[in-house]
């Protein structure tokens, strides 16, 4: 059950997804989609072509941003390949 | 290009440190506001200020009209220690060209 | 501990990288709490604490307030996002 097949550590799997779509799920109410170009130790991530989803009281509210250093402070879930409605 | 003082911001803490002895604004969480002379300050952003007006400013909903109440209340403090971790932003007065 | 930095590919855009293209350009810092901050960027460190001029302060996109130069502390920080030519706004 421990056992790891793959011997993927996490970090090169988040390696292995820079310069393809990425979906980041934050504590809280917030999601962002982008490209990733890189990132750091801590997780901070740059990120292009970026879609922000921020889920609001008034519903949600869909930011787009050219380039973006993201905190790695609040981030919650890493799906590589964006998310599933982008598969269309 | 610079002035007599070394007015170059080179880390963002250079801006706090040319504000010493100067009236800043701080912007705390839990809406509060401060306005005051910037005695000392550390790595962390905890401050000394003094002469300080703290506003705080809360929003209350009406229970029957259901309209939003903005209240602020104001006071002075002669002298106060402000812990870094509540820091939002530092503004110092404006830097003359 | 962490396998990172080995392979340094041309596409490669690390934060460090990024932080050196943005300076003296303008930015938008947006904060865990919503609150959205347009200037330009003076300079940063590695908390992510970040000096800005021409700094103004916006709550659910309505202009709040404005600051010649103004120092955020970097744990409130969400993203720096660089800033397109176009002002078209999505809000």
């Amino acid at each position: 059950m421990a056992n790891n097949p793959s011997q993927l550590l996490p970090s090169e799997l988040i390696d292995r997804c820079i310069g393809s779509r990425i979906w980041v799920i934050m504590k809280g109410d917030k999601e962002l989609v982008g490209i990733l170009k890189g990132f750091d130790v801590y997780v901070n991530m740059v990120l292009e072509d970026v879609t922000e989803y921020e889920i609001t009281a008034e519903g949600k509210r869909v930011t787009k941003l050219d380039q973006i250093l993201l905190n790695g402070n609040n981030i919650a879930i890493l799906v590589p390949g964006g998310p599933p409605e982008d598969a269309e | 290009m610079s002035g007599e003082e070394d007015a170059t911001v080179r880390e963002p803490l250079d801006l706090i440190r040319l504000s010493l002895d100067e009236r800043i604004y701080v912007k705390l969480r839990s809406d509060r506001e401060l306005r005051g002379k910037l005695h000392a300050f550390d790595q962390h952003l905890n401050m000394i200020l003094g002469d300080v007006e703290e506003v705080i400013t809360t929003v209350e909903i009406d229970d029957e009209t259901y309209e939003e109440i903005v209240r602020t209340t104001k006071r002075t403090i002669q002298f106060l220690f402000v812990r870094g971790d509540g820091v939002i932003l530092v503004s110092p007065p404006l830097r003359t060209a | 501990m962490s396998g990172t930095g080995e392979k340094v590919t041309g596409t490669t855009k690390t934060p460090t990288d990024f932080l050196k293209s943005i300076r003296g350009k303008p930015v938008v810092v947006k904060l865990n709490s919503g609150v959205d901050y347009r200037g330009i960027l003076t300079c940063l460190d590695g908390y992510m604490n970040i000096a800005m001029e021409q700094t103004e302060e916006y709550v659910n996109g309505q202009l709040k307030n404005k600051y010649g130069d103004a120092f955020i502390r970097g744990n409130n920080v969400l993203y720096i996002s660089t800033v397109k030519r176009t002002l078209a706004d999505g809000a």
